[in-house]
């Protein structure tokens, strides 16, 4: 007799199971990555012990994982907000380059006399303008065009990229530090325009991140707007027949959207960097946010969480090596726990079941039956 | 429906701090049984380095790898090395520096130009350490520099060159457009032209100081527009395996990279950290250790140069030979003052390590 196993989808998966799966998902993976770091001949328990020590267990771990967490808590909230529309902005890097651009660039011109309450909003501001301007030479072909957003998106990184390149190491731009003629620098925004730091080397950026996250979140999931935003996300159609404006609805997502990668470049300027530095933007923290919002389900709160797992993974690469794990075994432990984390998604969404009897997929019109 | 999604951020972060406690206590007892048990009887100096690449680039992380373990092959068990790779550039590599001082390191070593804020940084933070960073100028009570004088070698691999090319031309894939760049590619002309004064160097840039793929198109691109040499600044052999796979030639950096591409390896301006890394550590110990900023060259060995590819030939090798022992005694100057830029017009040499335009015979834009 032939035993089958019936993948099928589920419908809304209860609260209890979207974090059971995804807490047992991070669990297998340390567990495989364990096996595997016992081959390659570590101790599982002591690397995990110095990955999770590095990463909170001291206030130092804990600042630097924040801080690390800042810009993809935005970058995040970037991807997840334009993914739930089915907008697909993967160009978080460049608006999050376009952020950095605008929001240092305003606080080189406000000079060191404006005060900190004009120069602060103004370089947060600024920084969210930039990410949009920069997302709307994609968004607007995309709504009135119909051009394809992921390749566009795509090629304005690079795009942004070269810009900041040229403004600080191929140019006498204001964004370049004119000060040291030995290496090409970002000019330092004055200190006025800086976020105040107040915990080791955290500064307030995080709150922010945390304030714009829990915003969108409330725009998306508590607004007669984001209702709309949402009836769109699902079926544009359905929208459509309901009389609202599809077009519009894409084309201001896809500007909040860039405007919150813009806000992350802002914050990572007028925070932890204090120029226009390519060397320290250019990390890839616009890609980061699509894995950390892919992980959380394009839930915009759930981004947090993922992004502070995100920071402390990320930090804990060098600790690591400190105690002689190659690196390469690292980007393996790293990625095995994101896969796994990913593939758990599945069972969120689907539910597996292994009928005693006959099982007759005709009652299940969605099944997908695997022999 | 609010509440219940706030539920689940709050289990998780929960979870989070669950772990961390249990790990963060874990880790001070463990932190009490190494230093009951390491009960050496001399003071162990722990010395860390911090490269930009993986030490299997075989370049300028791998030069600085080999004189780490040269340090510990000199002074044993007095020293015990951490060494670690890949780590970006950028305001955030302060908080690596910060983490290796906290471990107790005393004596960190950071060889990449884009750590030195940081450096300063955490070296404010952490007066009782003593930072060194290649390759840069800012200093202070704790924090020293140094780097040396690769031009010297890069002139005499640019004689190798000039002597190798048939097409007059010879292209150069270069980083960054900063002053050790620019003296590494005008040093390397001036080598060039020496021998052969029709020749030119094209420069085309890249922003990289490792990345394979981008570093091999830009030698592909070279090759393409007639150049029969490859020069390069990069800690990579990619451009040398551009040039083996068209049949050209090619100058390395940092190290003997012969085994990558051993028809094209002409030779090259290598390293060798060692020596200055054993003399430092050993400051360190006896606590003479101050701040300075130490510009090494080919006459105290930090900088050499590699051994000939086959396709050198003798009347070359000689020649080469000559200047390299001029240059070691003191009476040749690679870099002339005055000195003849890219117009044709002379200009006094100025200070080298604020070096901003070209030579006459390279073709490309100073400002990248």
């Amino acid at each position: 007799m032939t035993r089958h196993v019936v993948v099928e989808p589920r419908g809304l998966a209860s609260v209890k199971l979207r974090i059971l799966v995804p807490v047992l998902s991070v669990l297998a993976a340390l567990v495989v990555g364990g096996l595997f770091l016992a081959i390659t001949g570590e101790n599982p328990l002591d690397v995990y012990r110095k990955m999770a020590d590095v990463a909170f267990g001291s206030a130092n771990g804990v600042s630097n994982t924040l801080i690390s967490a800042t810009p993809l808590i935005l970058t995040g909230v970037a991807a997840a907000l334009a993914f739930k529309m089915l907008v697909w902005n993967i160009g978080g890097e460049g608006q999050l380059i376009m952020g950095a651009v605008f929001a240092s660039g305003i606080a080189i011109w406000l000079g060191p006399a404006a005060p900190s309450w004009i120069a602060i909003p103004a370089v947060i501001v600024a920084g969210g303008v930039g990410g949009a301007v920069w997302a709307s030479v994609a968004a607007i072909p995309r709504v009135y065009l119909k051009t394809n957003e992921i390749i566009t998106t795509l090629m304005l990184n690079f795009i942004a990229l070269s810009f900041m390149n040229f403004l600080v190491f191929g140019s006498s731009s204001p964004w370049r530090d004119s000060a040291v003629s030995t290496f090409p620098t970002g000019q330092p925004i004055p200190t006025n325009a800086r976020l105040p730091t107040f915990f080791q080397r955290l500064d307030i950026s995080i709150f922010i991140a945390f304030g714009l996250a829990i915003a969108a979140w409330w725009l998306v999931g508590k607004t007669r707007w984001g209702f709309a935003v949402q009836v769109v996300g699902d079926s544009p159609e359905t929208a459509k027949y309901a009389g609202i404006s599809v077009p519009n609805k894409i084309l201001v997502v896809f500007l909040l959207s860039g405007a919150a990668a813009g806000f992350a470049g802002a914050l990572y300027v007028a925070g932890p960097i204090g120029a226009l530095e390519p060397r320290s933007l250019d990390l890839g923290l616009g890609f980061t946010g699509i894995i950390v919002a892919a992980l959380a389900g394009l839930h915009l709160l759930a981004v947090i969480p993922i992004a502070i797992l995100m920071g402390a993974l990320n930090n804990s690469g060098p600790a690591l090596q400190s105690i002689g794990v190659p690196t390469s075994t690292i980007t393996m432990l790293q990625g095995a726990i994101l896969i796994f984390a990913v593939g758990g998604e599945f069972f969120i969404r689907h539910r597996i079941r292994l009928p005693r009897k006959e099982s007759t997929p005709q009652e299940i019109p969605d099944g997908v039956e695997v022999a | 429906m609010t509440s219940k999604r706030w539920r689940l951020f709050a289990v998780v972060l929960v979870v989070f701090a669950m772990v961390a406690a249990a790990c963060s206590s874990d880790d001070a007892a463990d932190d009490t049984t190494t230093t009951t048990a390491g009960e050496a009887p001399a003071e162990v100096l722990k010395v860390a380095f911090v490269y930009i690449g993986p030490v299997s680039d075989k370049g300028w992380s791998w030069s600085h790898d080999q004189g780490a373990k040269a340090l510990k092959a000199a002074l044993g068990d007095a020293v015990e090395i951490t060494t670690l790779e890949n780590i970006p550039e950028g305001a955030d590599s302060e908080r690596v520096f910060n983490d290796l001082a906290e471990e107790g390191n005393k004596l960190i070593f950071g060889t990449s130009f884009g750590y030195m804020d940081p450096m300063l940084a955490a070296a404010e933070s952490h007066p009782d350490t003593v930072f060194m960073h290649a390759t840069g100028y800012k200093q202070s009570d704790n924090m020293g520099n140094y780097f040396g004088a690769a031009e010297e070698g890069r002139y005499l691999s640019g004689m190798a060159a000039g002597a190798a090319t048939v097409t007059n031309k010879i292209g150069y894939v270069a980083a960054f457009p900063i002053p050790e760049v620019l003296r590494g590619i005008n040093a390397f002309t001036l080598g060039v032209r020496e021998v052969n004064p029709d020749a030119e160097v094209q420069v085309v840039w890249t922003s990289t100081w490792f990345d394979p793929p981008k570093e091999k198109t830009a030698a592909e691109s070279l090759l393409d527009a007639g150049a029969d040499v490859i020069a390069m600044h990069q800690d990579s052999a990619a451009p040398g395996q551009a040039a083996e796979a068209a049949g050209a030639k090619w100058v390395g950096y940092n190290t003997d990279m012969t085994e990558f591409a051993p028809t094209a390896w002409l030779t090259a301006a290598i390293w060798d950290w060692g020596p200055f890394y054993i003399k430092t550590a050993q400051q360190v110990i006896d606590g003479t250790w101050v701040t300075e900023a130490y510009y090494g060259n080919m006459a105290d060995g930090m900088v050499a140069l590699a051994p000939f590819g086959e396709s050198v030939d003798g009347a070359t090798r000689t020649l080469i030979g000559e200047r390299e022992a001029e240059i070691i005694d003191g009476t040749f100057s690679v870099l002339p003052d005055p000195i003849v830029d890219q117009d044709g017009a002379e200009r006094p040499l100025g200070n080298i390590f604020e070096m901003d335009y070209f030579v006459e015979g390279v073709v490309g834009s100073p400002t990248g």
